[in-house]
């Protein structure tokens, strides 16, 4: 806009500022409405969806975790309430809200074997055997989910990635870097001796021992002075499968 | 898998090799103690054994499928576990016998008692070898009991006034008369 000098020429300029807005806010409105409307039609067609899937929702564990999926990208949480449409309409609050319960309670029971940190897969397993009578199939998702809404309850309840496999944590331990390098040293066997941690981690022997004798005061670890060998071996149930029978049987 | 022996089914945990190694942390090890309590009181009420030599084979102090086996130190740390708690008694001083009372003197003094009313023999008088090992024990608990266990449960009954021990006529054995 070329500048004409004067009052006049500055006054003709805020008239068409005006009008420029103006009418950038009509379409910016535009648009929102238009995506609004999208949305709600999407929203709507995806409440009649789960209304006609209801049970494959229900029943069908893959098929929960993409409805879920679905529902995340449209910005619907089906678990945020127990009451409104999605928890009405599907029961789904309730589910993981059993789910949240018995992995509380499966934790509990296996704490005294594992030191508070659990594999996932384990964790799921003992929550199949524990429902058995039920008959939704559960899947790792749906543990994850259960988990995620356990966050609620205080800083208790945790999912950390150690290499290639996921440990639920109960207890507020923190594991650092080191701590998790050893658990990851130790999937292999399920045991890790001192000789070992050196080899692989590059570690001096003092720190090797200090972050076991850490994990073994966490109660994460045990030590077994029994084998040939006469190497100790540092043990770690919360990534061998030994506590599924200890677990079902409490 | 569920390891095995005999008929007795085998916890989980007797495959997990460090439960054989007495645990250097306090928490840990208390755990550990209370499974092999379990475990111990668990197969000698099942199986029947009433005593223990620390120093003898037993089934439960090693697992040949891991290789490993409790050391002395473990093996009477857990069963002086069990006798802190009155479910066992050292027999001698230096801690190598250990009688396992899966059933307290008093709960077997109460099964006696039973035993007693349930037969009838309110006022009869029996030998301690009769009460162990005749027909009429045959299918309780006391067929087969162990005589020092039965003896203490008789002797309590006896402070209670509810039997008299004396001298049978046979030198190694002692009747009993049973006044319930």
């Amino acid at each position: 806009m070329r500048r004409r000098p004067g009052i006049g020429g500055l006054q003709s300029a805020a008239v068409a500022r005006d009008q420029y807005r103006l009418l950038g806010e009509n379409v910016a409105k535009l648009r929102t409405d238009l995506m609004k409307e999208q949305l709600a039609t999407f929203r709507s067609q995806l409440e009649d969806f789960a209304r006609k899937h209801k049970n494959d929702i229900r029943k069908n564990p893959t098929f929960r975790s993409q409805f879920h999926e679905m529902c995340a990208k449209v910005g619907v949480d089906p678990l945020a309430s127990n009451k409104g449409f999605w928890a009405e309409l599907l029961g789904i609050g309730d589910f993981y809200y059993e789910l949240g319960v018995q992995i509380v309670e499966i934790c509990l029971a296996t704490r005294p074997h594992n030191g508070g940190l659990i594999n996932l897969q384990e964790l799921c397993n003992l929550l199949r055997q524990r429902r058995k009578s039920n008959r939704e199939a559960v899947s790792e998702d749906d543990c994850l989910r259960a988990i995620s809404k356990l966050k609620v309850l205080g800083n208790g309840y945790e999912v950390i990635s150690v290499g290639k496999k996921k440990l639920v944590r109960s207890v507020p331990t923190e594991l650092n870097k080191d701590h998790n390098q050893i658990l990851e040293l130790a999937q292999a066997q399920g045991f890790v001796t001192v000789d070992e941690v050196e080899r692989h981690l590059s570690w001096t022997s003092g720190r090797a021992i200090d972050v076991l004798d850490i994990l073994l005061e966490e109660g994460l670890a045990m030590v077994d002075d029994g084998h040939r060998d006469r190497k100790r071996r540092y043990w770690f149930p919360c990534v061998s499968s030994i506590s599924s029978s200890l677990g079902a049987d409490s | 898998m569920m390891q095995k022996l005999g008929d007795f089914k085998l916890p989980a945990f007797f495959n997990y090799p460090p439960y054989f190694t007495l645990q250097p942390v306090r928490d840990t090890r208390e755990k550990q103690i209370q499974l092999w309590k379990e475990l111990i009181l668990d197969y000698c009420r099942t199986q029947k054994v009433f005593l223990i030599l620390l120093e003898e084979e037993f089934p439960l102090f090693s697992n040949p499928v891991i290789e490993r086996s409790l050391n002395n130190e473990a093996r009477e740390t857990f069963l002086s576990a069990l006798v802190s708690e009155g479910r066992a008694e050292w027999l001698d001083k230096g801690h190598r016998k250990c009688l396992i009372l899966w059933h307290r003197i008093q709960d077997w003094a109460d099964i006696i008692l039973g035993f007693v009313k349930d037969n009838g023999l309110e006022d009869s008088v029996m030998t301690v070898e009769e009460i162990r090992l005749g027909i009429e024990s045959r299918g309780t608990e006391l067929h087969g009991m162990d005589r020092t266990i039965l003896m203490r449960a008789l002797k309590l009954l006896e402070h209670k006034g509810k039997v008299a021990i004396f001298k049978g006529t046979s030198a190694d054995d002692e009747g009993v008369k049973f006044s319930v």
